[in-house]
């Protein structure tokens, strides 16, 4: 019926102007990912370094155990979910306004 | 006796539900069942039971106990590896509906050699991997039924080959879900109800203090199958096979064969291999000396972290999922499941320091897990508890030793060989799963001394420097080149290798370099990345792809530019 392109036709015929939506979903993605991933190699690259950097905190009790074994056992893995989760959230956002963007709907 | 029945117990419901399952789903593969309607959570618990692995479920504890909490770092690099999966590789590869390593290098950068180039390293991978299974399951038949090494080894080798050259354990989602609630209450239970009969942790000075680890009140005795060398952390006299050995502190002596008497109070001798530690050394996570040098830990956390993407069996299983992002929703979960088994592991290790220090003398750190119950309650309570862990243990064993062997003998038969029929393809599959097993368990039965977490650690940092930036660069570089791909696995996979071996033959004094060689990542990686882009750029421009390939790794679904909604209509 309608004989109007949408962005999503371009990218299916694989115009230059689809190539270019195409290549922008890929940096925005990889932006994304490359930020997450900034973030959690921050956290935990920096986990061995503070423990490292600090060897005082070996002397401190915590529940009968020194802090930094109890720090490398229990709370990274809420942590790391918690970083997974944030991103699945985004990643998804963002295919979302890809979606609206390239068929919007009338 | 009941640790028996129940290793019995788990050993046939998997091969049950393994050749149940696959009459049922007799037509159809299982992936494509599964893709159908298999929730994240069964996913997630599938992903996670093929994953725990024997390095899970023994070797964290065993390296603790050995060589000090420096070892928790790996737990927690076993993890983490899921949240590179999750932000680079997951979503995409689901969409690309790759099912393997093999398969998307062929068809993402159209070659058929680089199909048999990643075919060899999933090998490599894969034998590297199955090694310490095997030797994990030779360790836990020989604690429970007090068969030889070799047994065990040769046993549950022939059993997984054979129930996956039957067919059983193709990628069934739900025995392996169900396996990872069996390992996961198998360790939980146990390591709850220590720390409340324990009410907390005993000896503290042998664990965080300046004590070594001693001998309990009435002396400690061990019988030794074998010869064995030993170092005497202190000055002190012990019976060995009924003669006195008086040794002083730091000398290494060789005790003979029979039962070591260890008097109450004095240091216990350490096996060859093992470094004594007073209590407050070896809980540091992280120290300037010893084994928890800053550059072993960031290359076992980068080895662990980029390695886990590339392990062969778990790619595949991705492939059940719906779409991209149940591919993502499933490993949030997946990172949430595998937290929870991983708080436990360390509570062994601790434990043993104090409640089995005959391991020390016997280097057999890998059994701590399965030695500890009995310890803890002599009687019918530490039998029953240590039967459950010896079913979870097998249950490790199993899922991973078989989820291996599914793709050792899939890429050895599909990969590496020219296609022919269907019935030729299944007595293929058939024979490679048979022989694919040998080489490994050839390998496990000279492999005793090495730890179970150092092994599983060298199959990672292959798959790190090798699989990982060919995924990353694969997925998210148009400018990769097949020559480049290739040029990048080789030196990734030559400097991975060439470097544990050179550490393994060769006794390094120098720490932070004995750290690269037994742990590469952190230079091998660099590398692999390094060459593989570089020859991409400088050489001819090979195959550019289409935007269709892109497309259809990074289309969000609904949009009809997919490749399995290629055909329906986009509104």
């Amino acid at each position: 019926m309608s004989t109007r392109r949408t962005p999503r036709d371009e990218l299916a015929e694989a115009t230059p102007h689809g190539r270019l939506y195409l290549r922008r979903l890929i940096r925005r993605q990889l932006g994304l990912s490359m930020l997450a991933l900034v973030a959690f190699g921050g956290f935990l690259g920096s986990l061995p370094l503070a423990l490292y950097l600090l060897p005082g905190l070996q002397d401190v009790d915590v529940l009968g155990v020194p802090l930094p074994v109890l720090l490398v056992v229990l709370p990274p893995y809420p942590v790391f979910v918690a970083f997974g989760w944030l991103y699945a959230r985004r990643a998804a956002a963002l295919e979302d306004a890809f979606r609206e963007l390239v068929e919007p709907v009338e | 006796m009941i640790a028996l029945a129940a290793i019995l117990a788990v050993t046939g419901a998997t091969v049950g539900l393994g050749v149940y399952g696959v009459r049922l789903a007799r037509t159809t593969s299982d992936l494509f069942v599964a893709s159908r309607a298999v929730s994240a959570w069964w996913n997630a618990a599938a992903i996670s039971g093929e994953y725990l692995s024997a390095a899970s479920f023994l070797g964290i504890a065993g390296l603790q106990m050995k060589m000090g909490s420096g070892a928790l770092w790996l737990p927690l690099g076993f993890t983490a590896g899921y949240l590179a999966l999750l932000l680079f590789v997951a979503a995409p590869l689901r969409r690309f509906g790759a099912y393997t390593i093999s398969d998307f290098a062929e068809a993402r950068l159209r070659s058929r050699g680089l199909r048999r180039l990643s075919a060899a390293i999933v090998l490599l991978i894969g034998g590297f991997y199955l090694v310490p299974q095997l030797k994990g399951a030779g360790l836990a038949l020989g604690e429970v039924i007090g068969a030889p090494y070799w047994v065990g080894v040769v046993t549950v080798g022939g059993v997984v080959a054979l129930n996956v050259a039957l067919g059983g354990m193709r990628g069934i989602t739900y025995v392996q879900a169900f396996q990872y609630w069996v390992k996961t209450f198998a360790i939980a239970l146990p390591a709850c109800l220590l720390l409340i009969h324990l009410g907390g942790l005993p000896e503290r000075a042998a664990m965080f203090g300046r004590e070594f680890p001693q001998a309990p009140a009435g002396g400690l005795r061990v019988t030794l199958d074998a010869p064995q060398p030993v170092t005497f952390p202190e000055a002190g006299t012990v019976v060995a096979d009924g003669v006195r050995v008086a040794a002083t502190a730091g000398e290494e002596r060789v005790l003979p064969a029979g039962e070591v008497v260890v008097p109450a109070g004095m240091a216990v001798p350490v096996a060859e291999g093992t470094d004594a530690q007073r209590g407050e050394e070896w809980a540091r996570p992280i120290s300037r000396t010893g084994d928890a040098s800053p550059v072993f830990v960031y290359s076992l956390l980068l080895a662990t972290f980029l390695g886990t993407m590339g392990l062969p069996h778990i790619l595949v299983r991705f492939y059940t999922n719906r779409d991209g992002p149940a591919a993502r929703r499933t490993t949030v979960r997946v990172l949430g499941l595998l937290g929870c088994f991983y708080a436990f592991p360390a509570v062994y290790g601790a434990l043993g320091r104090v409640l089995v220090p005959e391991l020390y003398l016997t280097g057999d750190t890998d059994t701590v897990v399965l030695r500890l119950p009995e310890a803890a309650w002599p009687g019918p309570a530490g039998e029953l508890l240590g039967a459950l862990v010896a079913a979870g243990a097998f249950a490790a064993f199993l899922s991973t030793a078989s989820g291996l062997l599914v793709s050792l003998a899939g890429t050895i038969s599909y990969d590496l060989a020219r296609t022919r029929g269907p019935a030729v393809r299944r007595r293929r599959f058939r024979l490679a799963a048979l022989g694919a097993m040998v080489v490994p368990a050839a390998l496990a039965l000279g492999a005793r001394g090495l730890d179970i977490s150092v092994l599983v650690g060298w199959a990672f940092a292959l798959a790190a420097s090798t699989f990982c930036p060919l995924l990353l660069l694969g997925i998210w570089w148009d400018g990769l080149t097949a020559r480049g791909a290739a040029a990048g696995l080789l030196s990734g996979a030559v400097c991975a290798t060439a470097a544990i071996f050179t550490g393994l033959v060769f006794e390094l004094e120098h720490r932070s370099l004995d750290a690269v060689l037994t742990q590469p990542a952190i230079v091998s990686v660099p590398v692999a990345f390094a060459v593989m882009a570089g020859v991409s750029l400088l050489g001819p421009r090979g195959h550019r792809p289409p935007d269709a390939e892109l497309l259809a790794l990074h289309a969000p679904e609904g949009l009809g530019l997919g490749l399995e909604e290629a055909v329906a209509p986009a509104r």
